[in-house]
């Protein structure tokens, strides 16, 4: 708040003040009043208001810092009415009550939704381990069932499953510090989970799978990283060219570990590159194949974003797509004893 | 016959699975009353428990627990739910294997198979026998009475699978699922390749027409 601000915030008043304060000299002069008198009068008049305002500036201006740094330091802002120190005023106390009321109210709404969406959450979690009782019935039950059949039903069912699997991993990005499950895994293990869940889809496509150097330690989720890593075969798979072909490499830079997968499917226009990882953008190629939902890869980059990966797409149309997963350097106490390990075993070579 | 006893609340799932099983060789034990499973496991002695976590009543957790406790059996945990804290749970309990739903069914009976040659006997050497011939697991190398040769990692899977199954038609997309499962993807050409090369190495050690093509099925030992 500046003086200026201050000052014509009461500019009523002090147009109200000095008319009212020269009406009364006027009368004062009527009435015989000396000048001399008169100009004293408004003198100490003029000072005492001064004082006045100057005081009323120098408070309000701190008791506003006040409050701005008690808001700055808050880390949730909207509980600002609850920390405030008691004003002195009554009118000001009255103010901080009802913002105070309205504070508590919010409070209530946020909590209530957090519930809501807990709620939703837990239910979405429990409906996806529910689906998965008919989904294997199912599986189950197709194998008595004539062996054309039998293979158009795997690969409905394979693609119930990836949506499900999709709506639970939408579910679990909600509150990811609940499910995230750091550890020590080998990047082979990771992909063959990958690779089995999405093994119907891949077996009826005729996609020939290639994999190169994946023996090889990460700090993170696997789960998560499966679930990735199946949203990149599953899109393999629905832009796929002719002969298929998907490659699946990894290898070590300085400490980080890269995988790459490759396929050489139609690729994306260079275009829409930018966009494939928004939620709901399906580009030119989903909309002409159909199935599309626009939600494997932006559900890929938010867990990425979770597990400190660093997730890109390098495209080129007609010649195929390539994703690159980066993983954080290995945390603290593994990094050493693999290093140490490594070294040992390079002196035992020489 | 191995018995299997299938815990498992799903009525459709638990009954395709005791038919399933039934018709590959074993006895199955499905359980339909989870208040005392502990009890009926002693009485009925299975060789291997197929438990899902899920039951209604009490979680498949501790019911392992408690069976560990007094019976030696392998179990294989079974579950809806994918998450990387329960399979530590479950591994850490005492659980065999761990198998997340929906599975598939020849990869699910390649784990029952294996894990019930673990439990048959660890001292005994990873061995196949078969329609004459010897298959060494821990080596890569088969034998017949004409003599041995080294299998590649892709030949030794097939041939350990067709002898596993000897007898029975493996179809190809079974074959290759439960490669798959042992991390060796390979398609329908890459087996086509690979079972030639195998018949030759088997022609070596005289017996030329030991996997058979069974046109539109698969192979058959």
């Amino acid at each position: 708040m500046t003086i200026r601000e201050f000052l014509s915030d009461r500019l009523g008043r002090l147009i109200f003040q000095t008319v009212f304060t020269l009406t009364a000299a006027v009368f004062l002069r009527l009435t015989g009043t000396e000048d001399g008198i008169i100009l004293l009068l408004l003198l100490f008049l003029g000072f005492c208001w001064a004082g006045m305002q100057g005081y009323d500036f120098i408070r309000q201006r701190a008791r506003l810092e006040e409050l701005e740094a008690i808001m700055e330091g808050l880390d949730k802002k909207y509980l600002f009415a609850e920390c405030i120190p008691k004003a002195r005023g009554i009118y000001e106390r009255r103010l901080a009550e009802l913002s105070a009321r309205a504070g508590r109210a919010m409070i209530g709404e946020v909590s209530d939704a957090r519930a809501a969406q807990r709620e939703y959450r837990e239910y979405v979690e429990s409906w996806v381990h529910e689906m998965k009782a008919p989904i294997t019935a199912a599986g189950l039950i197709c194998r008595k069932a004539a062996p054309d059949i039998r293979g158009k039903l795997a690969q409905e069912l394979a693609q119930i499953e990836a949506h499900v699997e999709r709506a639970l991993f939408y579910a679990r990005l909600e509150s990811p510090e609940k499910d995230f499950l750091a550890s020590r895994a080998d990047l082979a293990e990771i992909v063959a989970q990958a690779l089995n869940g999405h093994r119907v889809l891949l077996m009826q496509s005729g996609m020939k799978v290639e994999t190169e150097n994946l023996s090889q330690t990460v700090y993170t989720d696997s789960k998560w990283v499966s679930f990735m890593l199946g949203q990149l075969l599953q899109n393999a798979v629905r832009y796929r060219a002719v002969e298929p072909v998907l490659t699946i490499s990894a290898r070590q830079l300085g400490k980080q570990v890269r995988l790459t997968v490759h396929d050489n499917g139609i690729g994306i226009p260079s275009h829409e590159l930018p966009r494939v990882f928004d939620r709901g953008f399906t580009g030119s190629n989903g909309r002409a194949r159909g199935g599309a939902t626009g939600m494997g890869l932006y559900l890929c980059r938010r867990l990425a974003d979770c597990l400190e990966i660093e997730l890109g797409i390098t495209s080129e149309a007609g010649k195929g797509t390539t994703a690159v997963l980066t993983f954080p350097a290995r945390s603290g106490y593994g990094e050493f004893s693999q290093e140490s390990a490594e070294s040992m075993e390079a002196e035992g070579e020489e | 016959m191995k018995q299997i006893m299938i815990i498992e609340d799903d009525c459709s799932t638990r009954e395709e699975l005791a038919l399933l099983l039934k018709n590959e060789g074993y006895c199955p034990l499905p359980v339909m009353d989870f208040t005392d499973i502990r009890r009926l496991a002693e009485q009925e002695r299975p060789d291997l428990i197929l438990l899902d976590i899920g039951i209604p009543g009490r979680d498949g957790f501790s019911v392992c627990a408690d069976l560990q406790k007094t019976m030696d059996v392998p179990v294989i945990f079974v579950t809806g739910r994918d998450s990387g804290l329960d399979e530590v749970r479950a591994l850490s309990l005492g659980g065999d294997d761990y198998i997340t739903k929906p599975y598939s069914v020849p990869v699910l009976l390649a784990r029952i198979k294996s894990v019930l040659r673990r439990k048959a006997g660890a001292s005994e050497p990873d061995m196949v026998v078969a329609g004459g011939l010897r298959l060494n697991l821990a080596k890569g190398t088969v034998s017949s009475a004409a003599g041995t040769a080294a299998l590649t990692r892709n030949e030794l899977r097939i041939l350990a699978c067709l002898m596993e199954h000897a007898g029975e038609i493996v179809s190809r997309a079974d074959l290759i699922e439960v490669l798959w499962d042992s991390k060796i993807y390979i398609d329908d050409n890459t087996l086509s390749v690979n079972v030639t090369r195998l018949r030759g190495k088997l022609a070596e050690l005289g017996l030329p027409e030991l996997i058979k093509t069974r046109r539109g099925m698969g192979y058959q030992l």
